[in-house]
């Protein structure tokens, strides 16, 4: 199990001679990823959503709060000692294109990290091999056809299970997917994230989805939980399918009020929620941060930033003051329609 | 009034060399964009729907060429007869085109308002001053502050204005016919969802005809009043988007609309299309080009490509489908 802590992280910014105020990319952010779990942020691009997976991977640090891995406290280690804790969390990069080296054959991207994996485990060539190909049969390729190609000469779906597969080497415990589709042909995306998804029985990983579609969202955490993230904040948490069916907070609303609608299969959500207006990063509004786009924002939004559950509730937890349920996700049309 | 289609395509051909010899990016495509409405064309990479639309303003990029067909536009004529200067005039005036990221295409060393200015002069604009204004009302419009957005330079605009900015700089000339390439890529789901509306209101008001290619059928699902869908440099599908969307005829429209994880609706019917997507050189040669990727594929299929069953408003190419309508 992966725990953070309020984690916070700001980047410095240089503004001149007055301001050296910096951008708080995480304001304190609280998050469980379970053993086998699936978990996924949403949110606007600038929202804190990659790094968080960054830190996670120990690609970035964090200013405050604390990442429990395995039982150790990130924050109590010297960045070298983390090394090993942060091995048990693999990133699987947006871009297959760039991710592997072009002058490997698939077989020697593989094999080098297997290579010391089998030191470590003192195992020989034999294992290295049968590992291999193992991996390669979870992520559903043809060792035969894929092990002496180079990553050009595969598609941009295959060149993602290889990825995945290089992943897996370590023997991860969670597996951090950043936009993992989106450069993906259209009719190929289903597959991995299906892969993704069978990747948690199969061997055993938790899988972390980040991402700004929330119907992707919905398909890989399915029964897991879903964390929407605002400006660094978490604002509404809970089962995916609930905050997807049935969202309390106005920002939730208005993602999923901006998905597209079918014509023909789908009918819009009568009650579509629109922000009154773009993000401004620059402005650090005293109460809700949403508050200077929400259309349903009152006085007393103003005033402090509200906590997340701190109307109660379990199973969905949010940060409204003054949630209500809208319909604003569409809903399929009858059968026939047309 | 929405009788003539304002473009017309016929048995378009694009070839583009390769080490295997010439092969056709586009490959015998016709299509009508029909007057007032939105036509959406959906297609994976290299299914040649970029290449489609260029030739709309007969501009193939090197070394690609047209072969055989004709891109009739009204007021214009066979687009890819004409000569240079005529081409210069009726690119901008007739046709606006916004091309795919088109938000990082701005140049980046001068402000928006230089910019348009720069666009007006190179089309021979005299009123420069009544020119700029209307670029203003259009920029508002778009929900932009014009002011702002005339003196700020790309790198001042987010992602969601400058794709705006390459809307107003497609239609400051008042063309009639709008094409817009991915309009909607690397953006996020509101800016995204603020742009289609955008493109909606510019339409109706301008009364324009539009063509939106994208990849994501839920974009053209959600803007487009027909869509055609391209696989392999054929449109295998073309209709009305309510009907296509319904009851697609075509099994690769069928395969995409199954492969969408989608919002409503019960999640674990979704289900990946099998094989991969062929690229120039491993389109088959005979036969229905869709054929190693389809489920309902039959030894007709290896014979001949199909040839385009019309029904009623809808067009589609494809043996077994034309068999079930049959």
């Amino acid at each position: 199990m992966i725990e953070g802590r309020s984690i916070t992280r700001t980047f410095a910014a240089r503004r001149g001679m007055l301001g050296r105020r910096g951008v708080q990319a995480l304001r304190g952010v609280d998050f469980t990823i379970p053993d086998r779990g699936a978990v996924s942020f949403i949110g606007e691009s600038g929202c804190g959503k990659t790094t968080l997976g960054r830190i996670l991977c120990g690609l970035e640090d964090f200013d405050g709060g604390d990442l429990i891995v395995a039982g150790r406290s990130m924050a109590g280690l010297k960045p070298g000692q983390r090394a090993p804790y942060h091995r048990r969390i693999q990133l699987i990069h947006q871009d297959p294109y760039s991710a592997l080296n072009p002058t490997r054959t698939i077989g020697q991207i593989l094999a080098a990290p297997l290579a010391l994996r089998a030191g470590q485990r003192g195992e020989d060539r034999g294992w290295l091999e049968q590992r291999r190909a193992e991996l390669l049969g979870f992520v559903g390729l043809d060792p035969d056809y894929v092990l002496p190609r180079y990553p050009h000469m595969l598609s941009g779906g295959m060149r993602q299970r290889v990825v995945i597969a290089r992943a897996l080497t370590v023997d991860p415990d969670v597996l951090v997917a950043d936009e993992a589709v989106s450069m993906i042909d259209v009719s190929l995306r289903l597959g991995i994230l299906q892969l993704l998804r069978d990747l948690r029985q199969a061997v055993g990983v938790s899988v972390l989805f980040i991402t700004h579609d929330v119907a992707t969202a919905r398909y890989v955490g399915h029964g897991g939980q879903l964390y929407v993230i605002y400006r660094g904040t978490v604002v509404e948490q809970g089962d995916t399918d609930t905050v997807i069916q049935h969202p309390a907070h106005p920002y939730t609303q208005s993602l999923l009020s901006a998905i597209p609608v079918l014509r023909g299969i789908e009918l819009p959500g009568p009650e579509r929620v629109v922000p009154t207006g773009p993000l401004d990063e620059r402005s650090e509004p005293p109460g809700c941060l949403f508050e200077p786009r929400c259309p349903f924002a009152r006085a007393d939004c103003r005033t402090a930033p509200p906590e997340l559950g701190q109307l109660g509730g379990t199973e969905q937890r949010h940060a409204c003051l003054h949630p209500a349920r809208r319909s604003v996700v569409a809903v399929p049309a009858g059968t026939g329609a047309g | 009034m929405a009788d003539t289609p304002a473009v017309c395509v016929r048995d378009l051909m694009v070839m583009f060399p390769t080490p295997d010899g010439p092969l056709p990016a586009v490959a015998g495509v016709s299509l009508d964009l029909a007057r007032g409405q939105i036509t959406g064309l959906v297609g994976e990479s290299g299914s040649g729907k970029s290449t489609l639309a260029l030739t709309l303003l007969n501009a193939v990029p090197d070394p690609g060429q047209v072969v055989s067909g004709s891109v009739i536009i009204d007021d214009v004529g066979d687009v890819l007869t004409l000569r240079r200067p005529e081409l210069r005039r009726t690119r901008g005036a007739r046709i606006g085109y916004v091309f795919q990221a088109s938000q990082n295409s701005l140049n980046p060393l001068k402000p928006v308002g230089k910019q348009l200015l720069d666009l007006g002069r190179s089309h021979g604009v005299r009123d420069l001053r009544g020119f700029l204004h209307s670029a203003r009302l259009l920029i508002d419009e778009m929900g932009l502050d014009a002011e702002r957005v005339l003196a700020s330079y790309q790198h001042e605009l987010s992602g969601g204005m400058r794709q705006r900015v390459g809307i107003v700089l497609a239609l400051v000339l008042n063309a009639h016919v709008l094409i817009l390439d991915e309009p909607t890529t690397a953006l996020d789901m509101l800016t995204q969802a603020s742009v289609l509306e955008i493109i909606r209101k510019v339409h109706a008001q301008r009364h324009l005809t539009t063509l939106i290619i994208s990849h994501d059928v839920g974009v053209v699902g959600d803007l487009a009043d027909r869509m055609a869908v391209m696989y392999a440099g054929r449109i295998v599908e073309e209709g009305p988007t309510q009907e296509v969307l319904a009851a697609p005829k075509h099994p690769y429209t069928r395969g995409l609309l199954t492969a969408m994880p989608r919002i409503t609706g019960d999640i674990t019917e979704a289900r990946p299309l099998p094989g991969r997507v062929p690229d120039l050189a491993s389109v088959p040669r005979q036969g229905c080009v869709f054929r190693p990727r389809c489920p309902l594929a039959t030894e007709v299929c290896g014979t001949a490509e199909p040839p385009v069953t019309v029904l009623g408003d809808r067009r589609f190419a494809c043996f077994v489908a034309a068999g079930e309508a049959a």
